[in-house]
């Protein structure tokens, strides 16, 4: 039983990095993005093609994971410099993709249709961290450490600009905002970290494959952010706990037919999130518009 | 009073009785790991319906001295699903044999069956490099390399010297490319043309054109989606090519061969004669049709034969004394290997992966004959 809790509470702090990073997009920036599991995906290929070919070491994973997904975020910040809300939906559904395409059919970058398999145990400075307790121990450290980051970055000017672009982008931009900058370095900061959090669910998973970063993973993100609550700290972290444990917790439940398991989950699971969102849309963690 | 030397005997048995008594008489735990959900929820349920009449015909035959006790997880389809399932069953239900489906999900469950030695069984993927993934993981149907291997005679028997090829840039498609183009020259042919498309491509109008233009004596065409398995046979016909078509178990599917343009399509597959009169074979295709009221399928057997391996395996360590663990059931299944399971014998190789017969079938008028 604790190797099964470790082992949710592993996923759980990886997609708390996740759903905190799309946080800053959506709850910070305004910028609705359904292109990031596209870049999920571009963390894990990136870390598993480091770990099978050169090294596992977990901190250099980390810094090719984050180079290229913010390299690659440029892909995603060009239209979002020319367009806004539905129009930039749009153009990132666009790049997602196109991403999944790639992660299909560049076998020798991502194995394929086959994935990459045996991605070896993830190393720290030498030290041997892929068993279940210390993975969990980085991977928490990780989330802690993004959380910070986040909530120094949004206490800051920086923060405040996102948030004025966020809430009126032509006034912000009257009152001299460099709102091209602002967007883009918010979606090399949402996508840098998202980077790192593929890293680590490669080393988690041991294997990737391009099925599991498709527009699905990215709506499971948007989901985690807006259930838990947009554009508050604690609100990725909760969400991101309903959505993979509610699963999880169902299956305990003996009186659920083994048969009909599949079924009543995705009913009981869809039935809480829709009565969720009707009594608290601003998410469970979330405030009212008003005081936000 | 109570001597020390009885309270120690005492203590002693509290402790060991737990233990002793889940020997004596706790079920055995059989895991599934199997998509329940989402758009794959329609395979989930039909290997799952296998697996439970396997149990019924286990429970009616008394084949166990302990019952077994069945943990259907959903694995969602997903390579995550598929590490999270497995995390619990080999954790929390303390499966020693787990059912599994589907290539992400067996590649993402296999390294942590392989950790905590659970025995896993794939009776749905046929990509070859299942074949290696763990000493723990085993596959009781032919993967698409060895199936595929069943055309060659007949290629040979019809003199077919220049075969093309269409296959899916996946591991199956892959690895069916490979045999085929490896096998061809022992029966005096040549692969004269081999074009590798997506998995999910639909339009097939500009591969038949050069197909057409390589002139062969027949196609080969590799894919495991029944979509694009139509849509290859119809283009192909629509585009003029009236050459022998052939395939593998894809070839079974009801939308293949109702195809009026798929008349002639020879294609492998296992061995599956629903009309066979050997007594477990007969038993499992009776049962289907009166529990499920529908056709059986090699899925629905695959699984079922699973099922029916594990409690022949367990019988056996039940009779030898022994637990039921992963590793006794693999340490058995290396020293038996030959099981009499639905549809014959089943041999299994040391890496896990059985050799089940394979055989040669053709359409005709929409339906299948066996041809060899």
């Amino acid at each position: 039983m604790i190797a099964y809790i470790v082992n949710l509470a592993t996923l759980v702090a990886i997609f708390g990095i996740a759903a905190a990073s799309m946080n800053l997009l959506i709850g910070y920036a305004g910028i609705f993005s359904l292109a990031h599991g596209a870049f999920f995906g571009i963390g894990a290929f990136a870390a598993a093609q480091l770990a099978l070919n050169l090294t596992p070491d977990l901190l250099l994973a980390f810094l090719a994971a984050a180079s290229l997904s913010i390299a690659l975020s440029l892909c995603l910040a060009l239209p979002a410099l020319r367009v806004r809300g539905e129009y930039f939906i749009a153009a990132s559904l666009g790049l997602q993709m196109f991403a999944v395409t790639v992660f299909h059919e560049a076998p020798s970058l991502t194995g394929g249709h086959g994935g990459l398999a045996g991605i070896p145990q993830a190393t720290l400075l030498g030290i041997e961290v892929g068993t279940p307790w210390r993975f969990l121990a980085v991977a928490a450290v990780t989330l802690v450490l993004s959380l910070l980051l986040i909530q120094i970055l949004m206490r800051g000017s920086f923060g405040r600009a996102l948030m004025a672009m966020r809430d009126a982008e032509s006034a912000a931009m009257a009152f001299g905002k460099n709102i091209p900058l602002l967007k883009t370095l918010a979606v090399a900061a949402g996508c840098g970290l998202v980077g790192i959090a593929g890293a680590l669910y490669a080393f988690h998973i041991s294997f990737v494959i391009g099925d599991s970063f498709t527009l699905e993973q990215s709506v499971l993100l948007q989901a985690m952010v807006i259930i838990g609550g947009a554009g508050t700290l604690a609100g990725p972290l909760v969400g991101t706990l309903l959505i993979l444990l509610l699963p999880a917790a169902l299956t305990f439940m003996p009186m659920i037919p083994p048969t009909e398991i599949g079924t009543v989950q995705q009913f009981l699971y869809g039935a809480a999130m829709t009565l969720l969102m009707i009594f608290r849309p601003g998410g469970i963690a979330g405030q009212s518009v008003g005081r936000r | 009073m109570i001597l020390r030397r009885q309270f120690l005997v005492g203590a002693a048995a509290t402790v060991a009785a737990p233990s002793v008594l889940r020997a004596q008489g706790a079920a055995y735990v059989l895991g599934t790991l199997f998509p329940m959900s989402g758009a794959n929820a329609e395979f989930g349920t039909m290997y799952l319906n296998g697996v439970q009449l396997a149990l019924d015909h286990i429970a009616a035959d008394k084949m166990l001295k302990n019952g077994i006790d069945l943990r259907p997880i959903d694995s969602q389809g997903t390579a995550q699903g598929g590490a999270v399932g497995m995390t619990r069953l080999a954790n929390v239900d303390r499966a020693s044999y787990v059912l599994i489906g589907f290539t992400g999900v067996s590649k993402a469950a296999a390294p942590i069956g392989d950790r905590a030695k659970v025995v896993m069984v794939n009776g749905g993927g046929v990509g070859p490099d299942l074949a290696t993934l763990s000493p723990y993981f085993w596959n009781i149907l032919p993967l698409a390399n060895q199936e595929v291997r069943a055309v060659l005679p007949f290629i040979k028997e019809k003199g077919f010297k220049r075969i093309a090829m269409i296959y899916t840039e996946d591991p199956s498609g892959m690895a069916v490319h490979a045999e085929l183009k490896s096998g061809l020259p022992g029966v005096g042919g040549e692969l004269v043309g081999a074009y590798g498309v997506a998995p999910t491509l639909t339009q097939f109008a500009a591969i038949a054109a050069q197909v057409r233009d390589v002139r062969p004596d027949a196609v080969f065409f590799a894919s495991v989606s029944g979509v694009q398995a139509v849509q290859i046979v119809k283009q192909l016909r629509d585009n003029g090519i009236s050459q022998q078509i052939m395939t593998y178990s894809t070839g079974n599917l009801p939308s293949v061969s109702a195809l009026p343009e798929s008349e002639g399509l020879v294609f492998t597959g296992q061995s599956a004669d629903w009309a066979a009169t050997e007594p477990t074979m007969k038993r499992f295709v009776t049962g289907w049709r009166e529990k499920l009221k529908s056709e059986p399928t090699t899925y629905g057997l695959n699984y079922y034969n699973a099922t029916l391996l594990f409690a022949q395996l367990a019988k056996g360590l039940e009779a030898a004394g022994k637990p039921v663990s992963g590793e006794t059931l693999r340490e058995e299944m290396l020293r038996v290997r030959t099981f009499q399971l639905a549809g014959g014998e089943v041999t299994f190789a040391e890496n896990g992966t059985a050799s089940t017969g394979v055989q040669l079938n053709q359409v005709r008028g929409g339906r299948i004959y066996k041809i060899a």
